[in-house]
């Protein structure tokens, strides 16, 4: 690892004058609501990249907002994404990790490396791990619930059927109350796009309130359709998939990677966070929350926040463009927003009911970081109503040059607590309100 | 009595490294603009992962060209002497600034890895090569650079 660090610093320092030559990057705060700032594209020999040191987090613990507590219930787990309470107060942690990739182009090399050495060396359990609740907050010790995933991350119950979402198919596991390791293998709904290029593997999944329907959030399959544009048929959208028979439609399309879906509580619409382009600049693109309205384009890859063209996609399509509509709230770039739910619980304290909790995995492509914590974004009337607060922090160093841990899938239990997977703390944090 | 040559210093088996290596980046920097023009004309990505590539391998094996051209360059003072030499050298390292400026930006994501920038690094590049392969091949052919000498009667 320290040789990997040295390397890299090396490399960082020689490429620092390229890399020094773009625009100093803007208080994310102006890019954080309805109408984030856009400043102009700007195309780099060397993008910007920074990573930290992964470190770990010893017997240090997480930052919290006042009235908040915190607490690990899980810990020396492999690479834990998502997180799911069921109805019965077990949780479960969906341990995946990316598929193999073939490597189409020099700089992908180079990428590869940048993005092992943020994450550290443990190897994705690709499985489903569980733990119970105990007595005075405690909780078992993790049990296999299901092995030998491909890939999972997202997960829903649906009445006695639960669906894991592997990188490649919608799986259905027959579930009853109180079962702590399902061994029947699978049935697959529906296969998902995925290898042998599968750049954004991670398929984000949900149930409609009425369990009729899941949505799947799947990625593009290339930053900017540097891998063509025939390997993103069906990706870069938010298919719906009826639970009865398996067909599917593209409910929304132009979502770069949709990394998580969630029913707003009081309105039922349904809302996803997506994270979007990189590499043309420390302030472009916002990533963004927004409702997901059905048949819409979001501009993928030919614009975003509309209207604005991203000169690196040719041929254009006009057509398509035109109809492509803003998303509803910025959460300011490169954040990586993972993690959604909605506050529907009573644990938190009353300031945090309806509103939205957000996992910010964290930067890498920007010289000063931006996330590496969860947010919280207050929501009126099913509608966002005011600035992001932090709500748990310290994931990085003061410094920023050394990260504990990075913040994905965000969960509440069946008490209302706020549940996060942490992929590189490789632990499950617990989030109460200070008196309960 | 032997018609001396200028000796190439960095040798194997009598056989100049310099030149058996620089064909290398010759061709991978040809090919590079001929792909770069194809990407242009058809969006397709395989054209620009090509000149991706080219420009990677001709960057890599151009370490080896530079080091045994240098050693051949110090290692004898008749080489030194020749105009060629210097017009050679001096343009061959300009053009290596541009194709390594190119690999940059080659390595963006899509259309612009190629248009404009990366296409006209390419065709400059492959100006200064016709300019510095002439020259090359006038040190070989006209001044028997590293050819070994032939025993005259």
């Amino acid at each position: 690892m320290s040789t990997r660090h040295l390397a890299i610093l090396g490399a960082g320092a020689g490429l620092l004058a390229l890399a020094a030559c773009g625009p100093k990057p803007i208080d994310p705060h102006r890019q954080i609501g309805a109408n984030p700032y856009l400043p102009p594209v700007h195309q780099y020999l060397m993008p910007p990249m920074r990573v930290a040191q992964v470190i770990g987090w010893g017997n240090a613990k997480p930052d919290v907002a006042p009235g908040l507590q915190i607490q690990a219930i899980a810990t020396g787990l492999h690479n834990p994404r998502i997180v799911y309470a069921l109805p019965n107060g077990d949780v479960l942690i969906v341990e995946g990790g990316a598929p193999p990739t073939p490597v189409n182009r020099p700089k992908e090399i180079i990428m590869k490396w940048v993005e092992d050495s943020a994450h550290g060396p443990i190897k994705p359990g690709n499985r489903v791990l569980l733990v119970r609740p105990g007595p005075n907050g405690s909780y078992s010790a993790p049990t296999i619930f299901i092995d030998h995933l491909y890939s999972p991350y997202g997960i829903v119950l649906v009445g006695n059927d639960l669906y894991v979402a592997d990188t490649d198919a919608v799986l259905r596991f027959p579930y009853q109350t109180g079962e702590t390791q399902i061994t029947t293998p699978g049935e697959k709904l529906v296969s998902l796009p995925a290898g042998p290029i599968d750049h954004h593997w991670t398929k984000s999944l949900t149930a409609s309130p009425d369990g009729t329907k899941l949505y799947v959030g799947v990625g593009s399959n290339s930053n900017i359709t540097e891998n063509g544009m025939g390997a993103e048929l069906d990706r870069a959208a938010i298919w719906e998939i009826d639970r009865a028979t398996g067909a599917h439609r593209l409910f929304a399309t132009g979502t770069r990677n949709p990394t998580n879906l969630q029913f707003e509580p009081q309105t039922g619409v349904l809302w996803a966070v997506v994270n979007e382009r990189d590499e043309i600049g420390p302030d472009l693109v916002p990533d963004y929350l927004t409702s997901v309205k059905d048949g819409a384009f979001y501009g993928w890859p030919y614009s975003y926040y509309g209207q604005h063209i991203d000169p690196r996609v040719r041929p254009q399509r006009p057509d398509l463009v035109a109809r492509a509509i803003p998303p509803d709230y910025a959460l300011s770039s490169h954040v990586a927003p993972l993690g959604l739910v909605f506050d529907t619980g009573t644990n938190l304290p009353a300031a945090y009911r309806g509103g939205a909790f957000v996992g910010e995995h964290g930067s890498w492509d920007r010289g000063v970081m931006n996330g590496y914590k969860v947010v919280f974004v207050p929501f009126t009337n099913g509608r966002p109503s005011g600035m992001a607060q932090d709500v748990v922090t310290g994931f990085l160093t003061k410094d920023d040059n050394h990260v504990h841990g990075r913040p994905v899938g965000v969960a509440l239990d069946t008490t209302g607590a706020l549940l996060i997977a942490d992929d590189v703390g490789n632990t499950v944090w617990r989030v109460t309100g200070a008196g309960s | 009595m032997t018609m001396d040559t200028p000796r190439s210093t960095a040798r194997i088996g009598g056989r100049p490294i310099h030149a058996m290596l620089v064909s290398v980046p010759i061709v991978c920097f040809g090919g590079t603009l001929i792909t770069d023009i194809a990407y242009s004309q058809t969006y397709n990505m395989q054209w620009a992962n090509f000149s991706a590539w080219m420009l990677a391998v001709g960057l890599f094996v151009s370490i080896f060209v530079v080091i045994t051209g240098l050693i051949d360059f110090l290692g004898d003072r008749r080489i030194r002497a020749l105009r060629e030499v210097w017009v050679h050298g001096l343009g061959n390292g300009l053009a290596l600034i541009l194709a390594i400026w190119n690999a940059f930006v080659h390595s963006r994501d899509a259309f612009t890895s190629v248009v404009p920038t990366g296409l006209i690094l390419s065709f400059l590049t492959v100006l200064i090569l016709a300019v510095t392969v002439w020259n090359g091949r006038s040190m070989v052919y006209r001044h028997g650079v590293g050819v070994r000498p032939e025993p005259r009667q």
